[in-house]
């Protein structure tokens, strides 16, 4: 959120109510003349929003490339190159801040005399993106580690991080993908992505909920990417095994063939909303859960605010304690999310195949 | 009262109607599943997992509902 160095620490949420409060205003008072923004409403945009640079608890390093497409490829290291460049600026308004085309007679008071002045296609590394990539560099590390282990000593009994790894990939080959998608060796064929998404979802969710971390599940881009992957593979596993003429059947929904005018868009639909209903439910679930945490934290800024600096005060413990109330019942949502994904897109491909989930890909006669 | 006002206030009806309804619907699930996984409790596994399909399922329909209500609210 932050434009300059100066207000990196404009949410933090350890100091005393009033003067984190004092001390936000004065920060951003900058950006937003226009339209004063409250206190939780900054403290949602920073939390919830995406952002331009890397954001790990109070600090916006900005480290992450600006990839701009517009009129050609525009690549800079960083924000601040990016302005330096003096061909793109930084928007700030009520809703946040977007990069724009620079021109020198446009200020914040009056529109803009350029129309839209964004790029047409803004392709940068964001702070979600960076969030992504830790979360495949702890998967991966975590998972050569226990691959060194049984390289090492194939035969010995698990330990560590090992033993952790094992049982939840045990857990989710024998609960989640075997019993939905029919044949074993199916299974066998499906479990590096259920894995994937698995590992990936769960570690993307629980590095949200470390204090200062921001949840990429909880942005829309990320759980439509991960959809859109679930709906080629639901639908590649489904033409492949069961063949592309069955597949085609499945459009009917098993009716007669007369009420096919009715049932072939309704089935085609249901084909988008399985992965539709897939993107929105992760992306909802993580972004409530910390909508609610800091709901639960903006009241101690809503009440020190309007009712004074002592009932702040009281509210604070009331608040804190709901909000680590709040944060374990997120902690098990990070985990349901992770399961209910991957388990429906086992359920998905088992459905998409209909009475062929139990022909073996290798010996069906289509 | 303007068409925002309206927006707003049917945004906010929407949401309750539809998290009363998909309340309802996720606690009969839930209730059912409890009676059968201890009318036999050998099959406790399978159910739970059939149950939490289904919870999933109809909160996918609230998600919708809940998302028609975001776009009324921020029109």
């Amino acid at each position: 959120m932050s434009n300059d160095t100066t207000a990196t620490n404009h949410h933090d949420g350890h100091a005393p109510a009033d003067h984190t409060a004092a001390a936000h205003d004065a920060a951003h008072g900058a950006h937003a003349p226009a339209e004063e923004k409250g206190v939780f409403k900054t403290l949602m945009d920073d939390n919830l929003g995406d952002h331009h640079e890397l954001n790990i608890f109070f600090v916006h390093a900005k480290v992450l490339p600006v990839i701009l497409v517009d009129d050609g490829m525009h690549v800079y290291a960083n924000v601040d190159a990016m302005e330096a460049s003096g061909e793109y600026t930084m928007h700030h308004h009520g809703h946040g801040h977007h990069i724009v085309r620079a021109h020198a007679e446009h200020t914040e008071a009056q529109p803009c005399p350029l129309g839209d002045p964004s790029p047409s296609l803004d392709l940068s590394v964001t702070n979600f993106v960076a969030y992504e990539w830790i979360a495949m560099a702890i998967c991966t590390v975590l998972f050569m580690i226990a691959r060194g282990r049984y390289r090492a000593n194939p035969t010995a009994a698990p330990k560590g991080i090992q033993n952790v790894l094992e049982s939840i990939v045990l857990y989710v080959k024998e609960q989640i993908v075997a019993p939905n998608v029919g044949t074993t060796a199916r299974a066998h064929r499906l479990m590096p992505y259920i894995l994937a998404l698995f590992f990936f979802i769960l570690t993307l969710n629980l590095v949200g909920l470390l204090p200062g971390g921001h949840a990429a599940t909880g942005a829309l881009g990320v759980t439509s990417a991960l959809a859109l992957s679930a709906f080629l593979v639901v639908n590649y596993i489904a033409i492949k095994d069961a063949g592309i003429g069955s597949w085609g059947k499945h459009l009917l929904g098993g009716a007669p063939a007369f009420l096919a005018p009715i049932m072939v868009p309704i089935e085609i639909v249901s084909l988008f909303t399985k992965p539709f209903a897939l993107m929105i439910r992760l992306f909802a679930n993580m972004t409530a859960g910390h909508i609610v945490l800091l709901s639960l934290v903006g009241l101690i800024f809503f009440f020190s605010q309007t009712m004074g600096e002592v009932v702040g005060w009281g509210v604070a413990p009331v608040s804190v304690a709901f909000s680590v109330f709040i944060y374990l019942l997120e902690l098990l949502v990070a985990f349901l999310q992770a399961y209910i994904f991957s388990m429906l897109t086992s359920v998905f491909v088992g459905l998409a195949l209909g009475e062929h989930a139990h022909d073996d890909h290798h010996s069906h006669a289509h | 009262m303007d068409n925002a006002a309206f927006a707003y206030l049917s945004a906010g009806l929407g949401v309750g109607i539809t998290v009363f309804g998909v309340g309802t619907g996720i606690g009969r699930l839930a209730a059912a599943a409890l009676e059968a996984s201890s009318r036999q409790p050998e099959n406790a596994g399978d159910i739970r997992t059939t149950m939490i399909i289904g919870a999933a399922l109809i909160e996918g329909v609230a998600l919708l509902a809940g998302v028609i209500c975001i776009l009324l609210a921020v029109k």
